[in-house]
């Protein structure tokens, strides 16, 4: 067996620099080098990249954690005398390892395990059997049965029985049917669909085909947003193998299915993650969203049946059909089957993609799993399902993870996002970012989302700045309840999730805000006044020389002080003095 | 199809499967209210006013949009969907930059109409333009004559250069309609069999009883004094305002149905409790005709009178006796009016007696310099301290010197005594023109600490069952003639309502307003108003002519071509503000950013105003699904979509076939037809 060398070659790994690593590994390899060097997509561990693994002749894994290009010479002088100990540093700590081997993964399965552009690796990692044994031994209302079983549920946010979806479409009448892929991931801090796109494009494609197959449909869209320019390398690349390969066109594997599969890049507009909003833009139509009912499942892409699902549903698919609905279903808890992919990103230590069974508690992910908080601080909040999702604060940490878990804190499971937040973050402030990207975000077209986001945004705005009024709170509070009712889509109905959760379990963030005009994490500029300890001070001007609009004066050897007039709260001084003389209140 | 049934609100409907709530809730006559949404066109579902709820739905329902199914229970007004609905008009209107009317018409306290009237002034159409204003005013030529038009000093053509004469050109055009032979009377509607008693004959009483008499009712207007008209026939001197005028409008009213009694006082001739018996309704507009005492030592003395008993006196022929040397004291335009008819009378000397500056005076600027053109001397900065006699007779008036201390709650500096300084003032009389006060005696109505009539601000109901106030008798007491006239119409509405048997008190209407500053008119052509000419002030001293002849009609269609129009062209068929006024709503709770009001001319027969467009998309679907050409497109997202030809090209421009079906579709006034 020679040895392999791996490079992680997700975003993330190629933003830290991996192909920079990966050519320096190849110019070194020759004759006295025995091993081949590959690419994989996003391990997983997003925060130690560039990953280099290096597979040995017995085939034990050394895995190799923030490679530069010059630790290339390194890893080939420990390939040529396969003394793997000369990797030193650069191999994983015991605890990082920890970050993965603590998941279950089935969606990604394949995700940094196998080379995302060969359809030959992924076919020898299991690849296109379930597609085999659904279209040569099932019939389309097994297939979904199967999946009834598995109880697989959307994983794109609401959480909609897959099966059910599936079998609507495929009851609705006519002939003419479309399956469609979401792959518009949009929620900030989101990367869980990019990963499987990047990383293991044929898992993907496999899990449309049986979808395709269940509901009745020969053609089959996937929309991806153009932002993930890699992405939509991969999967076409894939797409194209696996035509040539006979498992998408005409006659799949020799049965009478036929199914075609196309992308269509996104322009960039949020709302597009919608699915109506998605219909109305595949269709080259402004991306607004239609009036539901009908649903896409009657009334979809070009008025005909459709059904969509995430990239992730999808990715579940292949494996459940390999391994049987009752081993998803093992898995979970009573209301959520199989597992989840959670992005989580923020102040923790280890950052990345995680896949947990459902039924694991926030703090097994932010703690066990990704190392907790950065830089010794506190824990405060965690941000779960993006802009549409709401701040779940440290006393809920123990909250066990599943759909209705989720939903009863004010928070929704989403696509899987997690930004985890430490004690110097301002809760009114991170309502504040994620109104201002509904509000960005808002297609325009109804007034509840278009107005009302606007609104919300201005609101806290005056909030942060200190102009904060008596009753803010409430009219919050009333004008979220209005356009959760009153919205069109899920952008709107769920935009004002961060601001009531934030008003539920940090009420008193907005209060000393408004009433004391103060932010108690120290981050709302408008609010800080900053001060010299006079007893600190000794008075070397330092701070004075730093300060770029003159606002602090003193004699030499003498404390100073800083004239609240003029200071613009650009925090220099406090970063210039060695003595901790600068206070912030 | 076939059938299903529903209840909406409680009421058994039945319709049929693929019709929607809207349908079948608009052919019962159950009104739901929508903006974005017409039968043409596929629906849309943006506005979010036509949420109802439906028993077992945890989700507000787009009527609109959602098929009726058998069994549905819809209740539209229920208090969710009601608090949808005002929180979606709220934010609508946070974001409307538009004027609904001219601030012209929202600074008159009668609200009428003066963008209407004056367009129509300019096109000619005098008789149009008087039909217009009697829908709020009964006495448009004499008001034209007299009032101190609130309305110029809102014009927003003060932002360009001088106001619209709006006054001047409401006298134009009234006084052109006084001389057609064939002058425009209202339709009265067919007799109610309800009695209505008027009290007061003057502009409130007179516009009171002539609008619940075109309601159909049996109208009686009882007045004291020997003719109709009160104090603008017994408190303006004929110069400023023609007797024949007064009596000439009072024809016309009294043409539309009204009896009139003349010489008759409730209290006097008849109790008042024998006269409420002999009707449905009364209203009492008994004015203001006390003058308020000076309040200093002397005030008793011969020759000392009040403003309006000696402008009444010289009204009915006989005025009082005034001498040579006359002190008038006050500001106001009373005081105007009485020093200005003392130097018709002949007197000498004519002084006006005022506490502060002339910046200060309440009276109108154009009175004041009339007054000083003919004479009249002011002791500006002096208050009587005392009235000397003589046998009994006032002989001078010992004057305090004043000087200005600090703004008072009104903002104006208020006077501040300069300790031990005096002046002398030699006088043959002295007339107090500070105010005026409330008789209300023989009427038992609750008053308050002022002396005035309480009546309910949205009712006019006073502390007796079916017994109305209105005008200077009520609440804060005197004020112009307009404001009375304004409460009186006001209060025929309410009084109408009573007499069907549901009282509904007058809301003032919710409108939509623009702010806007000089820099909004830069690109406007300056035209500064049409001056008239006064008669030579000598000439005026002497008799009790008019001051003026007043517009001509040449000039009174330049003067009116002047109005910048300010006010939609849409209100009166605007869904969007008949929607706001439907429900209260409260949308400065949410000002802030406001779309851009920029227009866009290109479609060459409509004007597109982006202020106002509430992006209900109706224009662009119209002209895509009803009119075939698709010109029309959304350009940007979320607050900042506008929209705007297809590509903003004019190549799609030239593709309009002029069938102004985008225009017709719009909810509000954001389409104007060139």
């Amino acid at each position: 067996m020679s040895v392999r060398i791996v490079v992680g070659q997700g975003s993330c790994g190629l933003a830290a620099g991996a192909a920079d690593v990966y050519a320096a590994i190849e110019q070194l390899l020759d004759a006295s080098t025995p091993a081949t060097l590959g690419i994989t997509g996003c391990i997983g561990l997003c925060y130690l990249e560039p990953i280099v693994d290096i597979y040995d002749a017995q085939g034990a894994l050394h895995r190799c954690v923030r490679v530069k290009p010059e630790d290339a010479q390194a890893i080939a002088d420990a390939v040529r005398t396969q003394d793997y100990s000369l990797l030193g540093a650069l191999l994983i700590e015991k605890e990082d390892e920890a970050f993965l081997t603590k998941q279950t993964r089935i969606a990604l399965r394949h995700c940094g395990v196998i080379d995302p552009e060969s359809i030959e690796d992924y076919i020898a990692h299991d690849g296109y059997q379930a597609l085999e044994k659904v279209l040569k031994t099932m019939t389309p209302e097994q297939v979904i049965e199967e999946i009834k079983i598995s109880g697989l549920a959307g994983r794109g946010g609401a959480g909609f029985p897959t099966w059910f979806k599936w079998n609507a479409a495929r009851s609705s009448a006519g002939e003419e049917k479309y399956l469609i892929c979401n792959a518009d991931e949009g929620d900030p801090g989101a990367f869980m669909d990019r990963a499987v796109l990047e990383s293991d494009p044929h898992n993907l494609i496999e899990g449309m085909l049986i979808a395709a197959y269940a509901m009745g449909a020969r053609e089959a869209v996937v929309y991806v947003r153009a932002e993930y320019p890699l992405a939509i390398v991969r999967l076409s690349a894939a797409i194209d193998a696996s035509r040539e390969r006979g498992y998408l066109g005409d006659h799949i594997l020799g049965t009478d299915f036929s199914c075609s599969i196309r992308i269509k890049a996104g322009a960039g507009a949020f709302v597009c993650g919608e699915e109506t909003a998605l219909i109305e833009s595949l269709e080259g139509n402004r991306g607004m969203p239609r009036l539901k009912p009908p649903f896409p499942a009657e009334s979809g892409y070009w008025q005909k049946p459709s059904n969509i699902n995430n990239v992730e549903t999808f990715a579940n698919v292949s494996w459940i059909l390999l391994n049987g609905g009752p081993a998803f279903a093992a898995m979970g808890t009573e209301n959520s089957k199989g597992t989840k992919v959670f992005a989580v990103t923020g102040k923790v230590r280890r950052g990345g993609l995680v896949e947990i069974p459902m039924g694991k508690t926030l703090r097994d992910v932010i703690f066990d799993i990704a190392g907790g908080i950065r830089d010794g601080r506190e824990f405060k909040a965690v941000q779960l399902g993006g802009p549409s999702g709401g701040c779940v604060p440290a006393a809920l940490l123990d909250t066990v993870i599943d759909y209705k878990n989720l939903s009863a804190t004010g928070a929704i499971m989403g696509s899987g996002g997690m930004v985890v937040m430490d004690d110097t973050t301002c809760m009114v402030g991170i309502a504040k970012f994620f109104l201002e990207f509904t509000t960005k975000e808002s297609c325009g077209k109804c007034v509840h989302c278009r107005i009302g986001t606007k609104r919300l945004s201005e609101i806290l705005e005056r909030i942060v700045s200190g102009n904060g009024r008596e009753g803010d709170v409430e009219l919050l509070e009333e004008l979220c309840s209005s356009v959760k009712d009153g919205a069109l889509c899920g952008l709107g109905q769920t935009a004002p999730n961060p601001i009531l959760t934030t008003i539920r379990y940090f009420r008193n963030e907005y209060d000393a805000h408004i009433r004391e005009k103060k932010c108690p994490a120290g981050q709302c500029k408008p609010l800080l006044t900053y001060a010299i300890d006079a007893e600190k001070c000794i008075g070397c001007g330092a701070c004075a020389r730093k300060c770029p609009v003159g606002a602090i004066s003193g004699e030499l050897k003498k404390p100073h002080t800083v004239d609240a007039e003029k200071c613009i709260r650009c925090g220099s001084c406090q970063s210039a003095c060695r003595f901790g003389a600068v206070r912030v209140d | 199809m076939s059938e299903i049934k529903l209840s909406i609100n409680g009421l058994s409907c039945v319709g049929s499967t693929g019709e929607t709530i809207l349908q079948i809730a608009e052919r019962y006559g159950i009104h739901i209210p929508t903006l974005c949404h017409k039968e043409e066109v596929r629906h849309y579902g943006a506005c979010g006013l036509c949420v109802v709820e439906a028993e077992g739905s945890a989700k507000l329902l787009r009527a609109c949009s959602t098929l009726a199914t058998d069994g549905m229970a819809i209740q539209t007004e229920g208090a969710r969907a009601v608090q949808a609905r005002k929180i979606a008009l709220e934010l609508l209107m946070s974001d409307h930059d538009g004027d609904c009317v001219g601030p012209c018409r929202l600074a008159c306290p009668a609200e009428t109409d003066c963008q209407s009237y004056v367009k129509q002034v300019a096109l000619g159409n005098t008789h149009e333009a008087v039909r217009i204003v009697k829908d709020k005013l009964p006495l448009p030529a004499s008001i034209g004559h007299i009032c101190p038009h609130p309305c110029e000093k809102e014009c927003r053509r003060n932002l360009v250069d001088e106001p619209v004469s709006i006054a001047l050109i409401k006298r134009f055009m009234s006084m052109a309609e006084l001389k057609n032979a064939d002058r425009w009377q209202p339709e009265r509607s067919a007799p109610t069999g309800k009695r209505v008693g008027v009290i007061g004959g003057g502009p409130a009483g007179l516009t009171a009883a002539y609008y619940l008499s075109l309601k159909g009712h049996d109208v009686t207007l009882t007045e004291q004094m020997p003719q109709m008209g009160g104090m603008l026939r017994y408190g303006i001197p004929q110069y400023r305002l023609p007797k024949d005028v007064v009596d000439a409008e009072i024809a016309d009213i009294a043409a539309a149905g009204v009896r009139m009694e003349n010489g008759v006082k409730i209290g006097r001739d008849i109790a008042f409790a024998d006269y409420r018996a002999q009707f449905d309704a009364v209203v009492l507009a008994i004015g203001a005709w006390k003058s308020s005492p000076l309040g200093c030592p002397g005030e008793t003395l011969e020759r000392v009178y009040g403003g309006i008993d000696f402008l009444r006196s010289v009204a009915l022929h006989d005025p009082l006796p005034i001498g040579k040397n006359v002190a008038i004291v006050g500001g106001g335009n009373t005081a105007m009016d009485a020093c200005r008819t003392a130097v018709r009378l002949g007197a000498e000397n004519v002084y006006v007696i005022y506490r502060r500056t002339r910046a200060e005076m309440p009276a109108a600027a154009d009175e004041i310099e009339e007054a000083v053109e003919e004479g009249v001397n002011f002791k500006f900065l002096t208050n009587p301290a005392e009235l000397l006699g003589e046998d009994g007779k006032v002989k001078q008036v010992k004057l305090q010197v004043m000087e200005l201390g600090e703004p008072d709650a009104s903002g104006r500096r208020s006077p501040v005594p300069v300790e031990g300084k005096f002046e002398y003032l030699d006088v043959d009389c002295v007339i107090a023109a500070i105010g005026q006060k409330t008789d209300s005696t023989g009427f038992d109505a609750e008053l308050n600490r002022r002396g005035n009539i309480v009546a309910d601000e949205g009712s006019f109901l006073t502390s007796l069952e079916g017994v109305f106030a209105v005008g200077d008798a009520t609440n804060n007491g005197a004020d112009i003639a307009i404001a009375a006239i304004g409460e009186a119409n006001r209060a025929a509405d309410v009084v109408d309502s009573y007499l069907h048997g549901a009282l509904v008190p007058c809301k003032k209407p919710f409108v939509s307003q623009r702010y806007v500053t000089a820099a909004d008119y830069v690109d406007r052509e300056r035209k500064p108003r049409v001056q008239i000419k006064n008669r030579d002030a000598q000439a005026r001293r002497c008799d009790f002519e008019p001051v003026n002849t007043g517009f001509t009609a040449e000039e009174a269609m330049r003067e009116a071509s002047r109005c910048l129009e300010c006010g939609c062209h849409d209100y009166e068929k605007c869904t969007l503000i008949r929607h706001a006024n439907r429900y209260e709503i409260h949308p400065e709770r949410f000002e802030g950013e406001k779309r851009r009001h920029d227009s866009e001319k290109r479609l060459v027969v409509i004007e597109r105003d982006q202020g106002k467009c509430i992006l209900c998309g109706l224009c662009v679907r119209v002209c895509d699904e009803v009119a075939g050409k698709g010109l029309l497109g959304l350009i940007g997202r979320g607050f900042g979509t506008v929209v705007k030809p297809e590509f903003r090209e004019s190549a799609a421009i030239a593709g309009c076939a002029d069938c102004r079906k985008c225009a017709e579709a719009c909810p509000t006034g954001a389409m104007k037809l060139l």
